[in-house]
């Protein structure tokens, strides 16, 4: 009982992701794509699951400025991470989606261009957090970087699509009900699987700081270690 | 000291440096010009495909060569000049504008220092050529404003000549959006004014976004 009460948001992820796998591999082919189209139940929860991320980093850096607690920087870098990754997922789907449909793996068209560079807006997010050592200057200097990333989004996803468009609309109104059911189900699926592994790459922060600062005591030396006192095994007559 | 004073005596110094080594004038543009040249000898050299794809490349070169101009300011500001800059009572909203203003200044100059050399080789069409005046000023605060924000942000990073551009260039995609359509639209004979607004609202949102980190970023360097 204490497993289930501990775990229980994984039980239920992995239940709800066994659902939805399931549902996505029986429910019943697109009629133009058929089962090539599956593929949309992976790409856009993946895409949704990068938005969501961005914009928990967002929150997570503006409340560390704010009230300079590194819980809130713990979770902007944390949601960032997971954000980067699901972000390439969406983008390697997408790919792998657009070779039978478009007839090629990359076309220049706005959404895929964005969410591109998304992925090396936050991947240069994540470096510079890799380059900062102290917590407080990374938290700090990550913050401003977290915030100016996700002003320019908005502006980067209209600029781009302004540009051209080749790209189907939002879909999820205008397809089956059948297909929009799985295609939510996927959403809730991988909302789901965020927060678990929020959850634990927070927990996985924690104890990496806490570490850090065992680490830091144990290298500060104590005052006038630098002078040791004469050894008596090397001066055995005395 | 009144706040655009301060503003102004920031943009001097910078500037002031730059007269001295003259580092964008003899090194970055000619570096700029070079590129420039060699584009066309891996594209190839047919005239009226570098007449259609010049102003694009122009852009392109502006854009990452501008990240030596950018990060210039960044190599000449030691801890010691940032600390007399603040013991000096500079507000840092001051500071901010005043080393943005120094850095456009120079993207612009930059950016001016490459124009006759790409119509010389690449002989574009120059149709509405007045609008410049607006575009290059325009694209010189954005990435005037993006680089100072940066480069605040990687100040005292030993990475810092790397990661700066990785943080810069993803978000100058509106830049370079708005300076090569709008300059697309002119040869057309289209309305460029979404392109011209979409610059500005770049401007206006990272100045906003500057001005009100330039207290945190200013710690963030301390």
């Amino acid at each position: 009982m204490t497993i289930v009460r501990n775990r229980w948001l994984e039980i239920v992820t992995v239940a709800i992701i066994g659902v939805s796998l399931f549902r996505s591999m029986t429910v019943v082919a697109d009629v133009t794509q058929g089962d090539v189209q599956r593929i949309m139940y992976v790409h856009v929860p993946s895409a949704w699951l990068a938005f969501l991320a961005f914009m928990v980093t967002m929150v997570g850096s503006a409340a560390w400025l704010r009230t300079k607690d590194q819980r809130w920087d713990r979770l902007a870098a944390s949601s960032a991470e997971i954000g980067v990754v699901f972000t390439g997922l969406a983008i390697v789907a997408g790919m792998i989606w657009a070779k039978p449909v478009w007839g090629q793996f990359w076309t220049w068209e706005p959404r895929l261009v964005t969410t591109a560079l998304l992925f090396f807006i936050y991947l240069g997010y994540l470096a510079l957090r890799r380059a900062v050592i102290d917590p407080v200057q990374r938290a700090r200097r990550a913050a401003i970087m977290g915030i100016v990333a996700a002003v320019q989004i908005p502006i980067v996803y209209y600029s781009v699509n302004w540009w051209r468009s080749l790209h189907q609309p939002s879909s999820a109104r205008s397809i089956d009900t059948p297909l929009r059911i799985t295609l939510l189900l996927g959403v809730v699926a991988f909302t789901f699987a965020y927060a678990v592994l929020l959850r634990r790459r927070l927990e996985l922060a924690r104890l990496e700081e806490e570490l850090d600062a065992k680490r830091f005591e144990q290298s500060q030396s104590v005052a006038g270690a630098d002078i040791t006192a004469p050894s008596l095994a090397s001066h055995p007559h005395d | 000291m009144t706040f655009w004073r301060q503003v102004y005596e920031v943009a001097r110094k910078d500037l002031l440096v730059e007269s001295r080594t003259a580092e964008v004038a003899l090194m970055t543009a000619p570096f700029g010009a070079a590129a420039l040249i060699l584009i066309p000898l891996a594209i190839g050299t047919d005239a009226p495909l570098l007449s259609q794809l010049g102003p694009g490349l122009y852009w392109i070169v502006v854009l990452l060569f501008g990240m030596l101009v950018i990060l210039r300011k960044s190599a000449v500001d030691g801890q010691a000049q940032r600390d007399l800059v603040r013991l000096l009572g500079i507000e840092p909203a001051a500071a901010f504008a005043g080393a943005t203003a120094a850095t456009s200044a120079l993207v612009l100059f930059f950016e001016v220092a490459l124009g006759p050399i790409l119509i010389a080789l690449y002989n574009p069409e120059l149709r509405g050529w007045p609008w410049l005046f607006v575009i290059l000023p325009l694209v010189a605060i954005g990435m005037g404003l993006l680089g100072t924000i940066a480069s605040g942000v990687t100040t005292s990073i030993g990475t810092r000549t790397s990661l700066t551009p990785l943080l810069i260039v993803p978000l100058s995609l509106p830049l370079l959006m708005g300076a090569t359509q709008a300059l697309e639209g002119l040869r057309l004979g289209r309305g460029i004014v979404p392109w011209l607004i979409l610059l500005f609202a770049v401007d206006l949102a990272l100045a906003v976004s500057g001005v009100l980190a330039a207290r945190p970023l200013e710690e963030a360097v301390t």
